[in-house]
């Protein structure tokens, strides 16, 4: 993949999303926010309208979470928290999707719940948190199409505080699914510039992560070997190998296992690699 | 733009002749610099020039030089190191060993870039730096004290402001095990450096120096510091894992991998690893942190350990004298580590020198009372090493020659005589294939491939697949060897990339240079110390691990492995530039500008 420094920067949203997190590190976040030329900043609602007037007189976009990270809340209180930040001069929102109306199959409900925010949103951007280690693939691609339907403008794979991060596997299939037509965001995770290449072959359009620094200054590293890309081992991106019962489903941490059984990978499943 | 300061280009070669006490004043060749930076890249050229094939490295032909960089003492951050350039008498290969501390900024203040001593002397000697003067002073009465009686008495007789770098009881009995310490607690360990200077009567150096250090471009080595510095503070490794817990951070993450070394190699995974981690360190022992000069990482530690207060111990310190020897007590260990900065040794090569008599002893080849696990006796067998008594005597030459004369090479764990550090290669393909080519021997930092293979620095790696080692190998040998000529730290590697450290020695030389031409100054110097290795007789056999590593570990994390070289080694050549046999080609000499 050919892309540049410059490009790359350009899809990264640069994040923090902590409860501890203080003025001080938002306004840090916000300077290297425009000394990288990233996308956006994306922060708690709490500190919406310092980020606005920080980078009033930058490209940087302030991108606000609503509904998070759980997304259990009322399509109300989403679309109230959504008017609130975007009044502050928040450019971009990413609300978590109701997993649980999802998982009870109630998509009415789940679409309603977007379609709120989205009314609420005004000019910004919305972007749906799936949280997409709680699902099994045919429930991601059902939300997709709900979101698509419901007017998002992107889809987002994590918040980053769920059972796993972003995966090439999940974002191949949201991308498939919702077309060009819509942006994909992958979140939760990515670390290194290899792990954020992998993901916008996979059809990632922006990548939510607060490492995007260090993804940056090491791609420098790229240029002086092609090595860096050697494949990895399969079972290292796959969603399989991250399934984690404490933290998911038993039923979907069961859907993930049983795909190990037949994984043509197989012989890779090795537990010291 | 340049300020009034003194610049690199404007500081000295000190040449000390300790055979007739004459001291000669150089300027630096401007074509040394432009091809060489400074630092080991200088020491390396010099001895290629200067030094006789086959000689004696225990003799007064050897010479033995201590260099600093462009870049120390400027604001480029931990540039305060020096590094130590000679033929080596534990490989017999060009060796550079280096030291953190204060020395290196207080040489470089001095006016120095390199202080290059042949011929010995009669006598104990020091030599005393002090700005622009320098004088060659009667040592006698601090020849046969430990390192920290030496430093504390020779400041006293100096300056209190000045630095040392000395010599134990292990130096000076030439031993090949001897480090050279400065600052107490900090080392040029590896290679026997320090019994070179033995050999010469050279108790120490001291210096002083009260220059002002300019750089050929202050205003863009004011941007690339600032920038260097950020990169620093956001690298999760240099901003929290070493400051928080030092360079011992590593046990448990090399362990859980199934590669430390234990009971000499036989095993990669130590039961009691927790009880000798950089987290137990901290909840024990660890005082305080230690900075060594312009660093902002702080990864060095004092302790205090059985009411005594020490230095480090560091993460090698403690797998050598620790898991390599099947230890478990920490606390042992910080004190076995203080003992042998006393006497000057290196503990890696100790500690493995004295796994490997243990396995000795574990296989009926010596009878002894070392015995895996078991301390006793360990602390009288250091001292007797440093002092070269009885079987210490034997055990001062290293492993390799060790365990030849008892029957078993192959339970020496070394490459080219120097032995192997705290990874087993057969966890780690990459870093497998850098300890074989190494040019200095077994050494874990020619080629650092344990942060892309294990620690995910720039990007994880697979440990195990062989594809792509070869390059990346190559490409960390000759950024060190730039590196290590500018002078800095190892560890801003994990935070700065090549264009960094091309930025700043651009800043501080005035040459042009970016990454691509630091990585070929980085070839240069790599190339010589293989034409210097050919030179003196090593060969492609000589780029091999010993023979444990072709059989697998029978358990943990990195069991049914084995370390590839065979099938790393030919694209390693062919990316070199060398034929099968491992020879430079000619055209590759001719371009990078060295003599054939």
């Amino acid at each position: 993949m050919v892309i540049t420094v410059e490009e790359l920067a350009q899809t990264i949203d640069h994040t923090v999303l902590k409860p501890e997190t203080t003025r001080n590190k938002v306004k840090q976040l916000c300077e290297e926010a425009m000394t990288y030329n990233f996308a956006a900043v994306c922060i708690n609602a709490v500190h919406v309208e310092y980020a606005v007037e920080l980078l009033k007189d930058s490209s940087v976009k302030v991108c606000c979470v609503v509904g998070f990270p759980l997304g259990a809340t009322l399509p109300e209180v989403k679309a109230m928290e959504t008017r609130t930040v975007v009044a502050l001069g928040a450019h971009e929102v990413d609300m978590v999707m109701n997993v649980g109306a999802l998982r009870d199959e109630n998509f009415d409900l789940v679409k309603r719940d977007v379609e709120a925010v989205v009314a609420a949103s005004g000019d910004a951007h919305v972007k749906v948190i799936l949280e997409t280690g709680l699902m099994i693939d045919e429930q991601m691609v059902k939300a997709c199409l709900i979101c698509k339907d419901a007017g998002a403008d992107f889809v987002k794979t994590s918040t980053g505080f769920g059972p796993m991060g972003a995966t090439p596997h999940d974002v191949k299939i949201m991308r498939e699914t919702v077309g060009k037509s819509m942006g994909v965001k992958a979140a939760g995770g990515i670390r290194t510039f290899k792990e954020a290449l992998r993901i916008i072959d996979a059809g990632a359009n922006r990548i939510g992560t607060s490492g995007g620094i260090g993804i940056i200054e090491d791609y420098r590293w790229a240029q002086y070997s092609d090595s860096w890309m050697q494949p990895d081992k399969p079972c290292w991106t796959c969603p399989s190998r991250m399934a984690n019962i404490a933290k998911q489903p038993k039923e979907v941490y069961l859907w993930y296992k049983q795909r190990c059984l037949t994984c043509p990978d197989k012989e890779h499943n090795i537990f010291t690699d | 733009m340049s300020d009034t300061s003194q610049l690199y280009s404007q500081a000295d070669l000190l040449y000390v002749s300790l055979s007739d006490r004459t001291i000669t004043r150089k300027s630096i060749p401007e074509e040394l610099t432009r091809n060489y930076l400074g630092g080991r890249g200088l020491g390396v050229k010099l001895l290629y020039d200067n030094l006789a094939p086959g000689i004696d490295p225990l003799s007064p032909e050897n010479w033995i030089i201590f260099a600093v960089g462009p870049s120390t003492a400027t604001s480029v951050p931990t540039a305060g190191r020096f590094v130590v350039i000679t033929k080596s008498p534990a490989t017999g290969t060009v060796f550079d060993s280096h030291a953190g501390g204060y020395f290196g900024a207080q040489l470089r203040r001095a006016g120095i870039a390199a202080v290059i001593v042949t011929g010995a002397s009669e006598s104990p000697v020091y030599l005393w730096i002090n700005d622009d003067q320098v004088e060659i002073r009667d040592a006698s009465k601090v020849w046969g004290m430990d390192t920290d009686v030496t430093t504390d008495e020779l400041i006293k007789a100096t300056d209190e402001k000045a630095q040392v770098a000395c010599i134990g009881p292990a130096g000076e009995n030439m031993i090949n095990l001897a480090a050279i310490m400065t600052d107490k607690h900090r080392a040029a360990g590896r290679g026997g450096v320090g019994a070179v200077m033995g050999s010469k009567k050279l108790k120490a150096i001291v210096a002083r120096g009260t220059k002002k250090i300019g750089v050929e471009d202050s205003e863009k080595l004011s941007t690339s510091v600032k920038r260097a510095r950020l990169l620093i503070k956001k690298n999760g490794v240099t901003s929290k894992a070493l400051p928080v817990y030092g360079t011992p951070v590593l046990l448990n993450v090399v362990n859980e991998l199934g590669m430390l070394p234990t009971h000499n190699f036989q095993e990669g995974t130590f039961n009691d690893a927790d009880g000798v981690s950089g987290e137990k360190l901290l909840e024990r022992l660890a005082r305080k942190n230690y900075n060594c000069y312009g660093c902002p990482i702080g990864c060095g530690r004092m302790s205090r350990a059985r009411g005594k207060d020490v230095g480090g111990p560091e993460f090698e310190s403690i797998w050598s004298l620790g898991p390599q020897c099947g230890i478990n007590d920490l606390e042992w260990i910080a004190i076995a580590n203080d003992k042998c900065n006393l006497l000057g040794i290196d503990t890696i090569s100790v500690g493995s020198t004295i796994g490997c008599v243990m396995e000795l002893v574990q296989r009926g080849k010596l009878e002894h009372s070392l015995k895996f696990g078991d301390t006793t006796g360990i602390l009288e067998m250091i001292e007797d090493i440093a002092h070269a008594r009885g079987l210490g005597a034997e055990l001062g030459k290293g492993s390799k020659i060790f365990a030849k004369q008892y029957g078993a090479p192959e339970l020496a764990m070394q490459v080219k005589g120097l032995e192997i550090p705290a990874y087993d290669p057969r966890g780690v393909q990459g870093h497998a294939l850098g300890y074989a080519t190494s040019n200095r021997g077994g050494c874990h930092l020619r080629s650092y491939l344990i942060g892309p293979e294990v620690m995910g620095s720039p990007v994880l790696v697979d440990r195990d697949s062989t594809d792509g080692k070869a390059d990346l190998v190559i490409l960390y040998q000759n950024l060190s060897a730039a590196m290590d000529s500018m002078v800095v730290c190892r560890f801003t590697n994990f935070a700065w990339t090549v264009d960094d450290y091309a930025d700043m020695a651009a800043a501080c030389t005035g040459l042009s240079i970016d990454g691509n031409e630091l990585l070929k100054i980085g070839s240069r110097i790599w190339n010589l110390e293989r034409m210097f290795n050919i030179r003196e007789g090593f060969t492609r056999s000589d780029d091999a691990l010993p023979p444990r590593f072709s059989t697998p570990l029978p358990e943990g994390a990195s069991r049914n492995r084995v370390a590839q070289i065979d099938v790393m080694l030919p694209e390693y050549y062919s990316l070199r530039g060398w034929d099968k046999e491992g020879n430079p080609s000619s055209k590759l000499l001719k371009e990078l500008n060295i003599p054939q």
